[in-house]
């Protein structure tokens, strides 16, 4: 057996303890690499979209980089540690320093390769399966699997950096203080120190400011508790799983009536030293399993926002033009052959909206008339109005300010032409989209309107007034592309700034719509592949704790069941060590995130009046699924382990 | 010799203990617990250091070698049997014995021709590529003996290497033992609790709170020379029921 080989063997023959961790590092790499093939596909273009997506997914990948540095530094100082005594006879036999550094280093290269090709192969493999699901979203014609170096170099460059540097790290790991203390083993650290009553009462309080805090966030004050709450909730997390939760035990322990009770006396003595033991696990996996449970449940979030889209723009195209325009006639005319050209069906419906200025207020107001308004009302199936003469009717523009302006009575003059106007009511719709209308908008009887004759004050004739093209498309999802040389100049006036020569306004709501959904479904694809690595990292952890263990597990049980256990409360006492390692963390994030979604739920209510309680209930219950899963998959193979002595 | 552990309490486990040990002796070290018998192990073994005196081994006084040099030391000149084998469990029977000549980059036919060689001194031959949670307890210490042989050590060191084994097993690898000490002139320092152990070799050195207390020579009979090594342990005193008080069968 040469050097090398008993670095391999050493590998190999102890893959089942690195079995989650191999699942973990290989599902990372495959993420990281299908991001790389969609990353330098070439025929991605400049595309908002696929921008988007090519960003994102760049963005993923550093998130993914980090995360897996830390993941790797965690387990394998854990999996070092576990080996302690390993390294004490190792040295003990006369190895050198330089040698278990160079052991060390060979093993987790071999680890670091073997994860990389596995991960890279499983990509390739699945990466057509990911193209389909990404021309879905970002409705492309076809994205075809295609061959590059890019990808491949990508990802074996991130990864060979990760391992390298994590093999010279983790030979740091190894105390080699005393080959004596080595030799003792990783479980010499078993005894039970008493936990600080001070930190454990910490622990509570900070985990209660936090709550506190989260649950009372408001507009206002959001943004700021968004870097106040996380420090003090993570730092109480920390606290409560090393010292809190061990008074509470201690507590417990104290009613010997309870204590003492049948199997429970084994259960919670065991319990407490392990709880003890993974003090620092539990946390981890708590703060990593909460971060994946946000990072999948905002993004679902958005997606309840583009629910809510059709119902502040009920519209299907919106055509504005300004004095000036001189091709308005020729735009009007293509929109209408393009919708034509779809075989949309569409009304029109054009309002000349003139400008006043209004003495209460001081600003300018659009003013439509009546029966523009009406004809308009009627194609989008809402009640008409009618408003006397001197009566004028608010125009919302978003479901908030349909209350707001529900409120205001407003008695005013349009100061140019001498018109007096009572303003107490609010049209019961939102009718057009938030960008193309004034605040101040009204509508007034078709008399009062014709009695407006005088223009804006300092502007001319044609300035005061415009025509607003309002088309009503009930597919109006299906409008994308139409107008799409509008949005382009559209786009292009945005990008310089400049609107001077701009003077027309083209708003395509399908197409935004569309836009927005299929941004947030790309936003959520790349969330939950990373979020998916998070919960695997974290499965990682809690099986590898379990595993170190299991040895020891192993001889206790036969002692217990020698003393007379029935195999029925053994299950029973089982059930009872791994429930907290699984569920434990898993409750604590699961409480974690319900308060960050109670905050997440403050902003969505400043942009857009709705709820996310149904999006958030079906991530965490999702979640919850699987790690029931999860646990059960898991129960099963300790206790076959178990069986076997 | 002498050790002191530094601590709340300070103690003094070896005071000024001195011994010659004879090139091919087969050497047991008797106490009761507390002894000081672990920590004088520990010292000879380079794993642990001294507070005042020096040993030398082959003329080398290991405790003036830096760490590196250390390594070197007891990876060529010394071989350790322990109570609980300390075998690899990642590696076969065969794998165990040759990592001493893997850590020295010996090429794989020499590690190959003295795995045989060995293995059929010591029985090992069928369970070659076993791994050692396969394997009874004879078996992992014949196997943990081999891996301390198999770089011709000038001393080997074990500590109650029939800790964990049954009488029988026990037998066997205290037979071998002695066999190595008689055929290939290894020198053995063995610290036990066993006075069935300790009759089989060439002498037994007492010592008590850290001192030395006693020495006697193995005559021809091992039945004589384990009633001396009882009436010495009872002189001992101590802990008694460290003792085992049967009768040799």
């Amino acid at each position: 057996m040469t050097f090398r080989q008993l670095a391999y063997r050493n590998v190999f023959r102890n893959r089942r303890s690195y079995a989650a961790f191999f699942l973990a590092s290989v599902f990372s790499v495959m993420v990281f690499f299908v991001y790389s093939m969609f990353i330098f596909h070439p025929l991605f273009s400049e595309d908002g979209l696929q921008q988007l997506a090519v960003r994102g997914m760049f963005i993923a990948e550093v998130v993914l980089y980090i995360f897996t540095l830390f993941f790797l530094f965690y387990s394998m100082s854990a999996f070092l540690q576990a080996r302690s005594k390993e390294f004490g006879i190792l040295m003990h036999l006369g190895m050198t320093k330089k040698q278990l550094n160079k052991l060390i280093f060979f093993e987790t290269m071999i680890l670091g390769t073997v994860s990389t090709v596995a991960g890279i192969a499983l990509g390739f493999a699945f990466s057509k399966f990911f193209f389909m699901i990404g021309r879905e979203i970002m409705e492309l014609e076809a994205l075809p699997l295609y061959v590059s170096w890019k990808p491949f170099a990508l990802t074996i460059g991130a990864f060979a950096s990760l391992f390298i540097i994590i093999s010279f790290v983790s030979v740091a790991f190894v105390r080699t203080k005393g080959i004596l203390d080595l030799l003792q083993g990783y479980w010499k650290t078993d005894d039970m120190t008493q936990s600080s009553k001070w930190l454990s009462a910490l622990g509570f309080v900070l985990l209660a400011v936090a709550y506190t805090l989260a649950a009372l966030v408001s507009d206002s004050t959001v943004y700021k508790m968004a870097l106040i709450i996380p420090p003090i909730a993570t730092l109480g997390t920390y606290l409560f799983f090393t010292h809190s939760i061990h008074s509470l035990l201690q507590f417990y322990k104290r009613s010997r009536g309870v204590y003492w009770h049948k199997t429970r006396l084994v259960a919670i003595a065991e319990a407490s030293v392990k709880l003890k033991d993974s003090a620092q696990m539990f946390f981890i996996v708590t703060i990593v399993s909460t971060v994946a449970f946000l990072t999948v449940g905002t993004l679902a979030s958005f997606m309840s926002y583009t629910g809510d889209f059709r119902e502040s723009n009920p519209l299907g195209l919106i055509y504005i033009s300004f004095n000036g325009n001189s091709e308005e006639r020729e735009h009007v005319d293509r929109l209408i052959s393009q919708l034509e050209g779809k075989e949309l069906e569409y009304n029109m419906v054009p309002l000349i909206v003139k400008r006043q200025t209004s003495t209460m207020s001081g600003n300018d107001v659009d003013i439509v008339r009546t029966s523009d308004f009406n004809r308009l009302a009627l194609t989008l199936d809402f009640e008409p109005i009618n408003p006397a003469r001197g009566e004028g009717i608010f125009i919302p523009y978003s479901q908030e300010s349909l209350e707001e302006l529900g409120e205001v009575s407003v008695d005013t003059r349009l100061m140019e032409s001498d018109i007096d106007l009572t303003i107490d009511e609010v049209y019961p719709h939102v009718m057009f989209p938030v960008n193309t209308v004034n605040f101040n908008s009204i509508v007034v009887n078709d008399s009062d309107y014709a009695a407006i004759d005088e223009p804006l004050a300092g502007f001319g004739d044609g300035e005061s007034t415009f025509t607003y093209y309002a088309f009503d498309i009930p597919d109006w999802e299906e409008t994308v592309s139409v107008g799409k040389e509008l949005t382009g100049i559209m786009q292009q006036a945005v990008v310089r700034e400049d609107f001077r020569n701009l003077n027309f306004f083209f708003v395509n709501p399908g197409e935004d719509y569309r836009l927005f959904k299929s941004s947030f479904a790309i936003l959520l694809f790349i969330g939950v592949m990373v979020a998916a690595v998070f919960l695997l990292a974290a499965g990682s952890f809690i099986y590898f704790k379990l595993y170190t263990g299991l040895e020891r597990d192993r001889r206790q049980y036969s002692l217990l069941v020698r003393l007379g256990m029935t195999e029925k409360e053994l299950g029973k006492i089982v059930n009872r060590q791994l429930m907290p390692q699984f569920f434990l963390p898993w409750a604590v994030a699961l409480l974690h995130s319900t308060f960050a979604f109670i905050s997440l739920q403050v902003v969505w209510d400043e942009f857009a009046e709705l709820s996310i309680l149904g999006e958030m209930v079906f991530v965490l219950s999702g979640f919850t699924v699987v790690q029931i899963l999860y646990f059960f998959l898991i129960r099963w193979r300790y206790i076959e382990h178990l069986r076997a002595s | 010799m002498t050790k002191v552990y530094e601590g709340k309490v300070t103690h003094r486990a070896l005071n000024q203990l001195s011994f010659d040990v004879e090139k091919g002796e087969f050497l047991a070290v008797m106490g009761p617990s507390g002894s000081g018998k672990t920590t004088l192990l520990n010292l000879i073994s380079t794993i642990d250091t001294l507070t005042a005196g020096e040993i030398l081994i082959d003329g080398v006084n290991p405790h003036g070698l830096d760490k590196n040099e250390l390594a070197l030391f007891r990876r060529h000149k010394l071989g350790f049997i322990f109570q609980d084998f300390n075998l690899l469990q990642m590696l076969t029977v065969e794998e165990n014995m040759v990592l001493p000549l893997t850590l020295d980059y010996v090429p794989t036919d020499e590690m190959a021709r003295r795995v045989l060689e060995l293995a059929r001194k010591l029985g090992l031959e069928s369970i070659l590529h076993k791994r050692p949670n396969e394997i009874s307890g004879g078996e992992a210490q014949r196997t943990a003996i081999g891996r301390a042989l198999i770089h011709n050590p000038s001393l080997i060191l074990a500590d109650e290497p029939t800790g964990n084994l049954d009488s029988k097993a026990s037998r066997d690898v205290l037979e071998l033992l002695k066999s190595v000490s008689e055929d290939s002139g290894a020198t053995i320092v063995m610290v036990t609790h066993d006075p069935i152990a300790a009759s089989y070799c060439d002498r037994v050195l007492f010592i008590k709170d850290g001192e030395f207390f006693n020495e006697i020579y193995s005559d021809e009979r091992r039945q004589t020379f384990y009633q001396k090594i009882l009436n010495v342990l009872s002189l001992l005193g101590g802990n008694v029921n460290d003792l085992s008080a049967a009768r040799l069968p």
